[in-house]
């Protein structure tokens, strides 16, 4: 590119004139790489062969999915005694009490006595009061009920953590109490 | 033949309209800067909402954009397209009245926004907010400045049309077109009604819109303007003619096309989404042009600009423009836009574009137009250096403030760790990560509200010191001798300078050919909306609960479209699909994730829970930023409206039967009562059945609901 700075006569509109100069080389070339990105792009995701954004998700979700299945076959499901041998663990309670405080407060009250969901203090339970119902009803939710499902959401330590706090709560009577609700577990 | 052409007209210009449009210009920046930082504040702190509806973030962020861009923006260009038309035609404007009306007009309809907006008198569509009424002033005063501006071209004393007028020409007839297209709607009183769009097609028709109010209202005018005030202010000749012709006809065409961009991942039709990224990354040398054009004009003119204010605004401005219009078409990359989309990375950009090319050719403009209207001296030269670097400082550190907060939260939202979990499925994790730097944005939003009321003092005294009753200029030209093609040059181009209509109707054609390419498959195809599903028209009480959650602007925190990206349906389920909001109008999709997603949400909690949500957020979720709304637990439904939208929506097509609509207001009173006997028997207190929370928690509760009872084939 050379400027020729020449002023193009006739052009003057209130005082402004302009330069008969060029295309900055960089500026044109630049604008016909873009328009060749583009034709190029079009044809491979539109015309061509290329995955579209759906397809690109699935099989994403499939990779996913296999990964979950093999962590889950090579990590059984937790046993009542599994679960029992937690509650005399005072770490795991203490680390279940923090998880209890930011995730399940909202629910049922700071000291587990009930609001938007049942009081966790009392001994009778819904949908089951052993450990591994427990377990179950915190990890896969009840969705129709508003309980979410906290498996995906917690870490695998975790789960069985908070499993341990809610248990420690069973029998401290806090005030302002939601009545019990459900059966009452059998001792 | 000489004789006829040297024939002398005496004439002047009209500046009082443009005196007129500067201080309105001057006084809407106040009120835009200022909600503005108020709505900065809100989102640092959740207390600045007050508790008060008219003072809510969802009401006062409409009100802050449609300030910003069409009354600070618009009387801006108004302001200087009446300054420069006049002299780059040789002519008065056709019709002192016409002007006159369009100020005014223009003035009382950013009026009627101040007192509608903060009232939850909404169309609920980004920028196309005003209701119906409003809306269609718009389209009249838009029509008569529209009129009395080709009038001036009619009767112009310069036989060629400068690039300055090409921009205004492109700017008046596409904002016209797009502005009418997409606020069709059928009204349901004087202050609700519906578009004639529903769901992916709303979407599409929106984001053209949108996207396009960005370039034919922020882009084109100023493009204009900088083409007029800077060569004029640097007292140089355009750097080069050729570019301006190419960059004009290039960013007309291509600009319309990249709406799109602002769907990516969404259930739009992929093709579209697809054209609208390729056509965004065909736009940045057309956007470039303009800068090259600009800063290569001040070559020689370089060690002025260090002392002259003008020139420094100028300069910075383009430069912000440039930033803009190469990060655009990055953040319009499907994978780029993965990460960005929905969050504060958007705002960056925008703030970039508006603070910073919008506000600073804007305050260059009107630092040399003042002393020039008003015949007088600025008041202050180095006050004007220090509005800039004040102001210079507030765009940077809102910039930088913004680019943290939004790549830090896209990269917590898509992170996953090795067994497949996210690391941060709790959103409100990822709210307060960001939250320190809602505070630093305001910080910066308020230098920059500084800068200006710095501004505002020197303008100010730069009037008050101007001499009373300024006699207009007189100016002589001879008038134009009827044109042949043969006059009119020799190229082409400058043939087609020389013809006004012919311009006007290719610019239109440029515009079309995206538009109808895009539009046409979508409106009127149906197979890009599975009509065999499961997917039911709403009851007429989540009817109204929704009309409440675009009343208080929900959708400017949450989107409800969740993207076919494995992050994204890990937090909120499976992604969103076209026939889920076949029935919407408006969709509302969303654009920005301050809040999580609600397309799934229905269901997922027990209804007591969103009522001490909307109550007090901070009651269920740690730390939320959500503004209280307390109103909505007392303000009452409004029962009897709600066959009227029944009938309305019926009218558009939505299948709800002669049944429905008969028994709409008592069908409508039962659904309430079953809400209020399910919160009271979850523990609620008080006479609900008749409050405006029942039923914005029965339509938040039906989200998502059809597509999970797996009816979509």
């Amino acid at each position: 590119m050379t400027d020729t700075d020449k002023k193009i006569e006739g052009h003057a509109y209130d005082g402004i004139e302009e330069l008969d100069n060029g295309l900055p080389s960089w500026w044109i070339n630049g604008f016909y790489l873009t328009i060749l990105f583009a034709g190029l792009y079009f044809g491979y995701y539109m015309l061509g062969s290329g995955p579209a954004l759906v397809d690109e998700y699935n099989t994403s979700r499939e990779t996913h999915e296999q990964a979950i299945a093999t962590k889950k076959s090579a990590r059984p499901v937790a046993s009542e005694e599994q679960l029992a041998a937690s509650l005399k663990d005072p770490g795991k309670v203490k680390l279940g009490a923090s998880v209890y405080a930011s995730k399940c407060i909202a629910c049922h009250g700071d000291r587990g006595q009930g609001g938007i969901g049942p009081n966790l203090t009392d001994e009778y339970w819904i949908h089951g009061g052993n450990l591994t119902q427990i377990m179950k009803t915190v990890s896969e939710g009840v969705l129709d009920k508003g309980m979410p499902p906290w498996g995906a959401v917690l870490t695998a330590d975790e789960l069985p953590a908070v499993v341990a706090f809610v248990n420690s709560l069973i029998g401290t009577k806090p005030t302002a109490a939601k009545a019990p609700q459900g059966v009452r577990a059998k001792e | 033949m000489l004789h006829d052409e040297q024939k002398m007209e005496t004439f002047s210009y009209d500046d009082a309209i443009v005196r007129k449009f500067v201080l309105a210009t001057m006084v809407w920046a106040g009120v835009a800067f200022l909600v503005g930082l108020i709505a900065a504040l809100q989102l640092a702190d959740w207390r600045f909402n007050f508790n008060l509806p008219w003072l809510t973030f969802g009401r006062l962020r409409p009100l802050h954009t449609n300030a910003a861009i069409f009354a600070f923006g618009g009387n801006a260009i108004f302001a200087g397209m009446y300054y420069s038309t006049q002299r780059l035609l040789k002519t008065r404007m056709a019709s002192d009245a016409m002007s006159r009306f369009h100020f005014w007009g223009w003035q009382a309809i950013i009026v009627s926004a101040a007192l509608t907006l903060p009232f939850g008198i909404t169309i609920g569509k980004e920028y196309a907010e005003l209701e119906w009424p409003i809306a269609l002033a718009i389209n009249i005063v838009w029509v008569v400045f529209g009129v009395n501006f080709f009038k001036t071209i009619a009767q112009r004393r310069e036989r060629h049309l400068y690039v300055a007028i090409w921009f205004y020409i492109a700017t008046i007839i596409t904002v016209a077109l797009l502005h009418v297209v997409n606020t069709i709607q059928i009204p349901v009183s004087l202050w609700k009604s519906y578009p004639i769009y529903a769901g992916v097609q709303d979407a599409l028709v929106q984001w053209w819109y949108g996207h396009n109010a960005v370039a034919f209202f922020l882009t084109t005018p100023f493009l204009g303007l900088m083409y007029y005030f800077l060569p004029k202010a640097a007292d140089k000749p355009v750097y080069s003619y050729r570019l301006s012709i190419i960059h004009f006809w290039a960013l007309v065409f291509i600009y319309i096309w990249a709406g799109p961009h602002h769907l990516l991942y969404t259930a739009l039709p992929e093709w579209a989404q697809t054209l609208g990224m390729i056509f965004s990354i065909m736009l940045w040398a057309p956007s470039w042009g303009g800068m090259v054009n600009g800063l290569l004009t001040l070559r020689g003119a370089w060690h002025r600009v260090g002392k002259e204010p003008v020139l420094k605004f100028f300069v910075a401005g383009l430069t912000f423009y440039g930033m803009a219009t190469l990060e655009g078409p990055l953040l319009a990359i499907k994978s780029v836009s993965s990460l960005a989309h929905y969050t504060d990375w958007i705002i960056a950009h925008v703030h970039g574009g508006t603070l910073g090319w919008n506000g600073f050719i804007t305050f260059g403009m009107i630092y040399w137009l003042v002393p020039r209207l008003w015949k007088t001296k600025l008041y202050s030269e180095s006050l004007a250096n220090v509005h800039f670097w004040t102001g210079f400082t507030g765009i940077i550190i809102y910039m930088i403030s913004m680019w943290s907060a939004g790549i830090t939260q896209g990269l917590m939202w898509r992170a996953v760790d090795s067994t497949g979990r996210l690391m941060y499925p709790d959103f409100i994790e990822t709210v307060l990560r960001i939250a320190p730097l809602y505070w630093v944005r305001a910080a910066g939003g308020a230098l920059y509200l500084v800068s200006f009321l710095i501004m505002a003092y020197n303008i100010t005294k730069t009037i008050a010191s101007a001499p009373k009753n300024v006699k207009a200029d007189v100016f002589q030209a001879p008038r134009l001798a009827p044109s042949s093609n043969q006059n009119l040059g020799d190229k082409p181009h400058r043939i087609l300078e020389g013809l006004p209509i012919v311009f006007t109707v290719l610019t239109l054609l440029a515009v079309a050919v995206g538009t109808v390419i895009e539009f046409v498959p979508t409106l009127w195809a149906t197979d890009y909306v599975n009509t065999g599903s499961s997917i039911k028209p709403y009851t007429g009480l989540q009817l109204h609960g929704r009309d409440l959650y675009v009343r208080e602007g929900c959708y400017l925190c949450h989107s409800q479209m969740i993207r076919p990206i494995l992050s994204e349906t890990l937090r909120y389920g499976d992604y969103s699909r076209a026939e889920e909001s076949m029935y919407d109008r408006p969709f509302q999709w969303g654009s920005k994730r301050t809040g999580p997603d609600l397309a799934r949400v229905g269901g997922k909690y027990p209804d007591l829970w969103h009522f001490r949500h909307m109550m007090n957020p901070r009651d269920v979720v740690n730390g939320s930023l959500m503004p209280s709304y307390p109103w909505i637990f007392r303000d009452k439904i409004d029962f009897a409206v709600i066959p009227k939208k029944i009938a309305v929506m019926k009218f558009l097509g939505t299948p709800y039967n002669e049944q429905e609509l008969a028994l709409a207001e008592a069908t409508a009173r039962a659904e309430a009562q079953a809400v209020a006997a399910s919160l009271s028997a979850q523990g609620a207190t008080g006479k609900l059945e008749d409050k405006e929370i029942v039923a914005l928690i029965a339509y938040l509760q039906r989200l998502g609901q059809d597509y999970k009872k797996g009816g979509v084939k």
